[in-house]
């Protein structure tokens, strides 16, 4: 199919205003007559609040209010469970460092920030669970005592086929425990936004937000109000990454406007950040595959303890998801799989890139390299036995839906490495001479898949409207798409107006994509599991249709109109279905489209030190139909960057629940200097017949094979296996040393 | 933050500020670190003196065989200096490691010893190099040994409030001398070292006739492994004698545990690797088999 | 109050100042111009980088006073007459910009790199905007944007 707009590189939307500088972000708007807000955090990771004295802040000049868990009309939100207290009062716990106390709001910045210090709080510290093995255990001290008797909130189930016997059969298990991090979106815009009423006596908030919908389904009930008394804009997003998916600051604005009845401004520093957003689910895992000498997979065995923090937020999704994906994009006959949410005092885990699939990739693609190993066998000839193919039998029973690219992404990316296939055999590239006598090389597979769009049964829908401007003649002048996708940088806003244009028979410049407003657009629901190409864009799609069969309408009719509104909602049920897991045994169909990807690590170690260098690296990705070629090689590098932070430099370090790593320069994001000296991005177009223009998703599996890929390079050059991560140089050297 | 913001226009005036002030006024040169340090409340000095606008501080020079250093050179600067890329290059090489650009741009090499911290970059090449300081106080002006200036971790022996150091000196390297630099971090830029290293030794025919070797943050102050360096003098300077030399560093260095910067017998076994890597370097400069120090 | 007197984008403006300001708050909230971003608060991570006669500096921690007298330029000062400066439009070519927050200071890190050096290599590209940190988008568009950059500046006899 020739296409005029999709399928090319054209200017982004916003990149004006962004490479200008006039774009605003949340914390670059002020209102007249604003007043400031400041959070009183918790000093604790699990303590009953035993006194709250706000009488000095109050007293200090230019304090306006001081707001208590006593002014929230209904002091309890959470995005799946409302397990949250908005602000803690006296008498109540505080289960984590990001619980808030009150908030002083005041004339000015510096008086908020100085009121805030003259808060008095009192703490009867109780005993703190850092470790979710212990946290398990039946006499741990429990961190939501009023939701049951247990920290354990959510277990998941697989039992498919009969695994005792698949262990039997196998010539060679592999069994290993993992440790995967705790890690932090880092978006680099910190959370901020103004609160205010507006002119139809809305509780409006200017925030950037991933859900804008979802946030007023939350901060209505919380206030009190019907759900169309509150209103969200979300004008420009300094990166997400699943982080902003829970409220940080919306409700605290929307609390803080509602009660003072005059704009509030917010702005956390970097510190609050890091301390008291949400993080990924660090996974405690078992894992054991058994293969036949040939390499074909038999079964596994995997238990996963997922760590929650103080607060359930996206945990029990999460581990849907991620033990849905536990075994790989391999056909596996038989498997027993435990998964299990818990709570503990440590950082409130949330969601974050791959959404507990990049866990899940790290855990059964470091299995495959070292089924590679004991089976004396080459790792993309291994893996290229057992991938998956449209119809495969999934880990939950179901058949993977048309569209099965992996095949296509390993292939590629092992070509452009260098792998050469002879007769169904691969073999490696020669890495030729390290670049030092104390370097050596290694070179790594990994592969990785990623559900697009909500799961398990999930109504998951997006509405998109599109008003077309007629002219005299009638035909289209310009065109406005009216969305809730919120563009969290990825490039959302000009993918539609490339899908628009394409479909409406417009030129790109004619077609304008409208700022995210809650009282403008309607629900597009989440930017999150990689779904609003594919959900919104045929929603998009859906209206497009609709607006030109009114538009041909007005023709015929000669009415004269010039302005045509058409809406449409596109539900993933419509064209996929999907259940939930079975309670006993698991199956499922979980997820209505996937994407695939495989990546390539070419690294040299520094067999003294530790060091790993990232020589080359080559990610492929099947994104059903690259819309925008240049923002895939951007979510491409984007995915890789975490992948390679996740790997080798990132850790935030706690201690009893008590944040160690409180600045940025404390925690460690590659730079530019850390990234592969020579990165290769290949996208592969294996069209998803339900898709837009076949087009899938590409925003978070280009994440999911980085680390693998790297640490399997690792034990390709030095013989260390590293189970738990990042792979820092001391970690691998201890590793040698060990050897 | 602070209350008031001066500009001084001469050495003299500026100690003169800092006297009138009694202990509330203290330097600011770059204020990379101080900006930071006054957020969180730790800079109980309400008075900024900044020394940027006083001329002739900024001022890189030879003369009579030593390299002056004037208080308001940046790291960039001297990163970029062909003065101090030929007669000192392990400095250049040291001041270009610290943080990205815009900190190098604003940094000065002075600010970072009198940040007294045990793993300044800069300074650790400064001990390596046996640099002086030249101290302006009410009762006038003396060079002391750079190693006199550490009290301990962030505490200098010039107090910021009562009197600065205009410059720093030292002999520039000569023929069959030369210096290397070593770090090790978590990442390759915009980060604090784990452990870095500076040595500088000179050579007489292939024998090593002087060395000296500064290690860090392995103590609360820079840590010049004396024995090392004696250990190496009068001997060829050769794969067994470097090896050697930077074992005896290694035992004589003392890191701790770091909860972020890592174990301590990590780091302790770190330190035979960069100062062994850094003696190779430095005497295959010597030699000339690198490329020298000793053209003018 | 203090005041603060610099060439800010070529005019000259004074400006009222609390002795202890920053740079970055100052530009942001007592000038209007939201260009210049706080990230980190620290001067780690260069999304708040201006120009102070030249060269490139973390504003969040630059001592406002500290700019008295000096030409100071932020990212507001790049286009003219409202055309991008061709470093912008590079950006918007090579499809650098993402969420967009670190993009005023990588290009105000550029602007100073091809100022000194209008013909920089790979490494020196990457050198250059070693102090800027990106969680989008991997820095090799970014690259790729300067590189494009130098190339047509080049082309026009030398940056502009």
């Amino acid at each position: 199919m020739s296409t005029r707009v999709l399928g090319k590189s054209v200017p982004k939307k916003d990149a004006a205003t962004k490479v200008r500088g006039s774009r605003k972000f949340p914390q670059d708007f002020d209102m007249d007559g604003q007043l400031h807000a400041k959070v009183v955090w918790s000093e604790y990771a699990h303590a009953r609040v035993l006194k709250i004295d706000t009488a000095q802040a109050e007293a200090l000049p230019g304090v306006v209010k001081v707001i208590t868990a006593g002014d929230v009309p209904v002091n309890e939100y959470g995005i799946i469970i409302p397990d949250q207290p908005v602000l803690v009062g006296e008498r109540d716990k505080v289960r984590g460092l990001g619980d808030r106390i009150v908030i002083v709001v005041a004339e000015s910045e510096k008086v908020a920030e100085e009121a805030r210090r003259l808060v008095q709080v009192e703490y009867e510290p109780l005993p703190v669970v850092s470790d979710p093995r212990e946290a398990m255990k039946p006499d741990a001290p429990l961190v939501h005592d009023e939701l049951g008797d247990s920290n354990v909130f959510r277990h998941i189930k697989i039992r498919k086929g009969d695994w005792e016997k698949g262990f039997a059969e196998a010539d060679v298990v592999v069994e290993s425990y993992y440790a995967t991090p705790y890690v932090e979106h880092v978006y680099m815009q910190p959370d901020a936004g103004i609160g205010y009423i507006d002119d139809q006596d809305r509780v409006t908030v200017i925030s950037s937000a991933q859900w804008p919908d979802h946030d007023l389904r939350q901060i209505a009930p919380m206030l009190d109000l019907p759900k169309e008394q509150i209103r969200e804009i979300v004008p420009a997003i300094g990166g997400a990454f699943g982080g902003r998916e829970d409220m940080h600051v919306q409700h605290l604005l929307a609390l803080c406007a509602y009660c003072v009845r005059r704009p509030v401004k917010m702005v956390f520093d970097r510190s609050e950040v890091m301390i008291t957003t949400g993080k990924r689910h660090p996974w405690y895992v078992k894992y054991r595959t058994g293969a036949t000498n040939d390499g074909k997979l038999t079964a596994v065995e995997i238990e996963i303890i997922s760590e929650s923090g103080g607060y359930a937020s996206t945990s029990a999704p999460v581990i849907e998801a991620g033990t849905s994906f536990s075994a790989g994009p391999y056909v596996v006959p038989n498997a027993k799989v435990d998964a299990y949410a818990v709570y503990t005092n440590n950082a409130v885990t949330m969601a974050m890139r791959g959404f507990g699939t990049t866990q899940s990739a790290f855990i059964y693609e470091m299995q495959m390299s070292k089924l590679a190993e004991a089976l004396d066998m080459d790792p993309v000839e291994l893996r290229m036995k057992n991938l998956f193919r449209d119809g495969s039998i999934g880990l939950t029973g179901h058949a993977m839906p048309q569209g099965v690219g992996i095949r296509e992404t390993l292939r590629e990316s092992a070509v452009a490495a260098g792998w050469k296939e002879k007769q169904g055999h691969w073999i490696r590239p020669d890495l030729g001479p390290a670049s030092a006598p104390h370097k050596q090389r290694g070179i790594a597979v990994a592969c990785g898949l990623k559900n697009v769009g909500y799961s398990f049964g999930s109504d998951d829908r997006a509405t998109v409207g599109v008003e077309l401007a007629l002219d005299y003649s009638g035909e289209i002048e310009r065109v406005t798409v009216l969305s809730g996708a919120c563009d969290v940088g990825m490039g959302v806003q000009t993918v539609l107006a490339q899908m628009a244009a394409e479909a409406l028979g417009v030129e790109y410049k004619q077609v304008r994509v409208s700022m995210v407003d809650t009282a403008k657009v309607p629900d597009s629901g989440s930017c999150s599991a990689s779904r609003m190409v594919w959900i919104s864009g045929n929603a998009l799609l859906g209206a497009c249709q609709e607006a030109l069969g009114k538009r041909d309408e007005i023709l015929m009719a000669e009415t004269g109109e010039t302005l045509v509104r058409a809406e449409h909602q596109f539900r993933g049920l419509s064209v996929r279905e999907t259940t939930p897991y079975d309670l006993e045994t698991g199956m499922s169909v979980p997820h209505f489209s996937y994407g695939y990807a495989s990546q390539i690590a070419l690294v040299e170690v520094d067999t003294e030190t530790g060091e790993t260098e990232i020589l080359k690296f080559w990610a492929a990705q099947d994104v059903g139909k690259a819309v925008h070629p240049e923002m895939v090689r951007g979510q491409s590098a984007g995915g890789v960057h975490m992948g390679v932070g996740y790997a080798l430099t990132e850790e935030y370090i706690q201690q009893e629940g008590m944040a160690k790593t409180t600045h940025l320069s404390d925690y460690c994001i590659p730079t530019v200097m850390d990234m592969p000296r020579e990165f290769f991005s290949i996208t592969v177009e294996v069209p998803d017949p339900t898709g837009p223009f076949g087009a899938k998703g590409v925003g978070e599996m280009t994440t999911l094979p980085t680390a693998p890929a790297i640490i399997s390079a690792i034990h390709d050059a030095v013989g260390v296996w590293i189970d738990e991560f990042p792979a820092t140089a001391e970690r691998v050297w201890w590793a040698m040393q060990k050897k | 933050m602070w209350d008031e913001y001066l500009f001084p226009r001469s050495v003299d005036e500026t100690v003169e500020m800092l006297a009138v002030h009694g202990g509330e006024a203290r330097i600011i040169a770059g204020g990379t670190d101080l900006a930071i340090q006054s957020q969180r409340g730790r800079v109980p000095a309400k008075v900024m003196v900044d020394i940027s606008r006083i001329p002739g501080l900024d001022q890189v020079q030879k003369r009579d065989g030593l390299v002056y250093i004037g208080a308001l050179v940046t790291h960039a600067q001297i990163a970029a200096s062909p003065l101090i890329r030929a007669r000192a290059e392990v400095l250049a090489e040291a001041c270009g490691s610290v943080g990205g650009p815009q900190i190098r741009n604003v940094g000065t090499l002075v600010g970072n010893v009198v940040n007294a911290l045990p793993a300044a970059d800069g300074a650790m090449a400064l001990f390596a190099l046996e640099a002086e300081a030249e101290v302006a106080e009410r009762r006038g002006r003396r060079w002391t040994p750079i190693a006199n200036l550490y009290a301990g971790v962030g505490r200098c022996t010039v107090d910021s409030c009562e009197a600065m150091i205009t410059q720093v000196r030292f002999r520039a390297l000569g023929v069959e001398e030369a210096g290397a630099f070593e770090r090790l971090a978590k990442r390759r830029a915009l980060i604090l070292p784990i452990l870095n290293t500076a040595v500088v030794v000179r050579l007489d025919g292939g024998k090593v006739e002087r060395a000296r070797i500064a290690i860090g943050p392995v103590a609360t102050t820079p840590f010049v492994a004396t024995e090392a360096a004696e250990g190496l003098m009068g001997r060829k300077a050769d794969e067994a004698s470097i090896a050697e030399a930077a074992g005896l560093a290694s035992q004589a260095a003392e890191p701790r545990y770091s909860l972020l910067r890592g174990s301590a017998e990590y780091r302790k076994s770190m330190v035979e690797i960069l100062v062994r890597r850094a003696l190779t370097r430095a005497v295959a400069a010597a030699s000339g088999e690198e490329g020298t120090n000793a053209n003018s | 109050m203090p005041t603060l007197s610099m060439i800010l984008n070529g005019q000259e403006v004074t400006v009222e100042v609390e002795p202890g300001d920053l740079l970055a708050n100052v530009l942001r909230d007592k000038l209007g111009l939201i260009g210049t971003k706080i990230s980190c608060g620290e001067g780690e991570c260069g999304s708040c980088t201006v120009l102070v006669d030249g060269l490139s500096v973390a504003s969040c921690i630059y001592p406002a006073l500290k700019a008295e007298g000096r030409e100071v330029t932020t990212i507001e000062g790049m286009a003219r007459d409202g055309e991008l400066h061709p470093i912008q439009q590079a950006f918007v070519d090579a499809t650098a910009p993402q969420c967009g927050y670190c993009i005023p200071g990588m290009i105000m890190s550029a602007k100073a790199l091809l100022d000194e050096n209008p013909r920089p290599t790979r490494e020196e590209i990457k050198e250059g905007i070693s102090g800027n940190l990106c969680r989008c988008t991997g820095y090799y568009q970014i690259i790729e944007a300067i590189e494009l950059a130098a190339e047509r500046m080049a082309g026009k006899g030398g940056a502009a």
